[in-house]
């Protein structure tokens, strides 16, 4: 646990942002037919929920109002959420570490160095297949740490597989 | 714990001091154990077979009750078999599936000695090996039953093949030639008992109804009794004529015994739990020792142990108590208290263990950067938020006709949340310091946790719509120990990013966006 880092001055309380480098969002869109491909989920969502609503309407003879409203809601969240979650997804990998973006409302960035990535994982789901898109998913030592990004054009995807498993297999270690 | 065919030895281990080549069997003696084991999970079975046997007068189908039992644990005696080979140790189960455990010995993060009351008598252990992967089928590599002598050696052996493994030329590895007992494992020898860090002392048994432990020890036996009262139709035989009406004097009185025995089973919870808790070193693993009744020694390679989070719930710290929490790769995390180094004690003592085991006492006395005002606003807005719409209700509900005292929970509920608000806004603090990050958060269950930036395997930035408004992130270091992650709760933006680089160098920096 000794660590070679000689012991710094104490920490002082940090000033905020004047001129300090900002984290930057990573270089790559997924693919624009992600887009299409989330639209299609939010629509489906969108539509259950409309009619689960129309029954609570119809049976308990709840003000058509409320069915109004809510139904404006749920079209807001299936115009702008797809949207909003294919302007924050993006990847970047370099020959040292992966950084990837995800979210929407909560935007999570996350970066692993490329001597630290255990396995990398591909997988076409049942609807992402319908739309040419992957999703590729690497994973660390550690339980919280795996990175996934959705939504990408599967030939790239594939490459970017067959990148990071050539890199993290040229680093020495185990990993942890 | 791969369940794969055994792989090549890898070429490390080649000088290692394991040598239990050969298949064997468990130790003999748990041919005692096992049916006394099975015996206990069927006992509901045989509790209910005792009964249908009574009320039928027959007594075969009793003695196929105790029958089944004792065959299981007979079979599952004669079906366990486990070698130390070629690097490797593994584990072979089962007749009808047989399933091989099987982990390199390099692999070794942590050893396991665990002793049930039974065995205990018998002289057995159980040695489990953790490595750090991540378990699911929550099987871990278990040897159930060794002598106790010879599970202490292998435990030995394991730790330091798997240290010479890590670190070629370690100081502490294999020194034959030290006296000592020569043991079953081989050539390497006993050491001289070293003085441990830190034991027990029964003063710490104040602490006992502070802690989350004792609490749910003493509810569980209450809950448990009662269920048993309830097994026997006392509740139904109980006439109400024969209660007393209820006095004030009466609940007074029922409430302060309830109470005392609350504590009462809280005190003897944590002291069955930590009884004969002893923290030492030993070639350069950290042991703890703890259990008055099932024993469990847990060992923990030092180069293993990420960090270690020093943990002040707001009740232990009213009561003067901190304890300490090991973040170390290999642990089962659903095991309760595996991770445990120190348990509740005085104020001192789990500070002055985490310097030593820290080899610094730099990230344990440091003193931490605040989170700035913004990160203080969301502290405040949300422990108010949702505790404003509860005392609206309430006021609502007086106001509409309710009883007037409805006001007085309204009001409690906002002090109450002021008082957590402000207490977090006092916890929240981040540092970097001497090569370990520092983050520490929460009231109810604040813990300060002091991660080895070496042991850090990637960052994470989480922050929603609202935080990013305030300028603020989330920052997690993950790392293979522990939960897997330590995060740094609603830092400035900026000082997220400027920790991350100086970290890990070159990590974050290719990222950056120079303005």
């Amino acid at each position: 646990m000794a660590s070679p880092v000689p012991p710094p001055a104490l920490p002082t309380v940090p000033e905020p942002g004047r001129g300090t480098p900002a984290l930057r969002d990573p270089a790559h869109r997924v693919s624009p037919r992600a887009r299409v491909m989330w639209l299609l989920g939010a629509t489906v969502e969108g539509l259950f929920l409309l009619a689960v609503l129309l029954v609570v309407v119809l049976v308990w003879g709840v003000s058509a109002w409320w069915l109004a409203l809510l139904a404006a809601v749920v079209l807001a969240w299936v115009a702008v959420v797809p949207q909003w979650r294919y302007a924050v997804h993006r990847w970047e990998a370099t020959e040292t570490a992966v950084y990837t973006q995800t979210g929407w409302w909560a935007r999570e960035r996350r970066i692993a160095p490329m001597s630290r990535v255990q396995t990398v994982d591909y997988a076409e789901g049942p609807v992402a297949r319908l739309f040419g898109l992957a999703s590729v998913t690497v994973t660390t030592a550690s339980a919280a740490g795996a990175l996934s990004i959705d939504g990408l054009d599967k030939h790239v995807a594939r490459r970017l597989v067959d990148d990071l498993t050539r890199q993290a297999d040229a680093v020495e270690g185990d990993a942890t | 714990m791969s369940d794969v065919p055994p792989a090549p030895p890898s070429p490390a281990t080649h000088e290692t001091q394991v040598h239990e080549v050969e298949w064997q069997r468990l130790d003999p003696r748990m041919l005692l154990v096992h049916p006394i084991r099975e015996v206990v999970r069927f006992l509901p079975v045989l509790i209910g077979l005792a009964v249908a046997g009574t009320a039928s007068g027959g007594a075969p189908w009793q003695l196929l009750g105790v029958a089944v039992p004792v065959a299981l644990g007979i079979g599952r005696y004669l079906t366990t078999r486990f070698r130390v080979a070629d690097g490797r140790v593994e584990l072979r189960r089962g007749l009808l599936s047989r399933r091989v455990s099987s982990t390199p010995i390099d692999r070794v993060r942590t050893v396991d000695l665990t002793s049930s009351l039974v065995q205990r008598v018998l002289g057995l252990t159980t040695l489990r090996i953790g490595t750090g992967q991540q378990q699911s089928d929550g099987e871990g590599l278990d040897l159930d039953g060794l002598p106790h002598d010879r599970a202490r050696a292998l435990r030995g052996d394991l730790l330091r093949a798997s240290a010479v493994a890590d670190a070629p030329g370690h100081p502490e590895g294999p020194a034959p030639g030290v006296p000592g007992v020569p043991t079953a494992g081989g050539p390497w020898t006993a050491p001289p008992p070293v003085p441990p860090l830190v034991t027990f002392d029964p003063a710490w048994l104040r602490f006992a109804p502070f802690t989350g432990t004792g609490l749910v020890v003493a509810l569980a036996v209450l809950g448990g009794g009662a269920q048993l009262l309830d097994a026997f139709d006392v509740w139904q035989r109980l006439d109400r004529d024969d209660v007393p009406a209820a006095s004030t004097v009466g609940l007074v009185v029922g409430g302060v015994v309830v109470l005392l025995v609350v504590l009462a089973l809280s005190v003897v919870g944590f002291l069955v739990a930590n009884g004969g808790f002893r923290l030492s070193r030993e070639h350069g693993s950290w042991h703890v020792a703890r259990g008055l009744l099932t024993t469990r020694e847990t060992s923990i390679d030092e180069e293993r142990l990420a960090g270690v989070a020093l943990g002040e719930p707001l009740a232990l710290r009213v009561a003067g108590g901190r304890h300490l929490q090991a973040i170390v790769t290999g642990i089962d995390r659903n095991q309760m208290g595996a991770a445990t180094l120190v348990p509740p004690s005085p104020a001192d003592v789990a500070p002055r263990v985490a310097a030593r085991l820290l080899g610094d006492p730099a990230p344990v006395e440091a003193p931490l950067v605040g989170h700035g005002r913004r990160a203080a606003t969301r502290r405040w807005v949300r422990a108010l938020v949702p505790a404003a719409v509860v005392a609206a209700v309430l006021v609502a509900v007086a106001a509409a006709g309710g009883p007037w005292w409805l006001l007085v929970p309204a009001a409690l509920v906002l002090l109450a949340a002021a008082a957590l608000a402000a207490d977090r806004v006092r916890g929240l603090g981040h540092a970097l310091v001497a090569g370990h990050l520092v983050a520490r958060s929460g009231s109810l269950n604040r813990s300060r946790q002091m991660l080895d930036v070496g042991h850090v395997i990637g960052f994470t930035l989480r922050s929603t719509w609202f935080q990013r408004r305030a300028g603020l992130t989330t920052l997690v270091a993950t790392t293979a120990g522990g939960s897997g992650a330590v995060g740094v709760l609603d830092v400035p933006t900026e000082e997220a990013v400027r920790v991350a680089d100086e970290a890990i160098p070159g990590l974050v920096s290719q990222f950056l966006a120079h303005p």
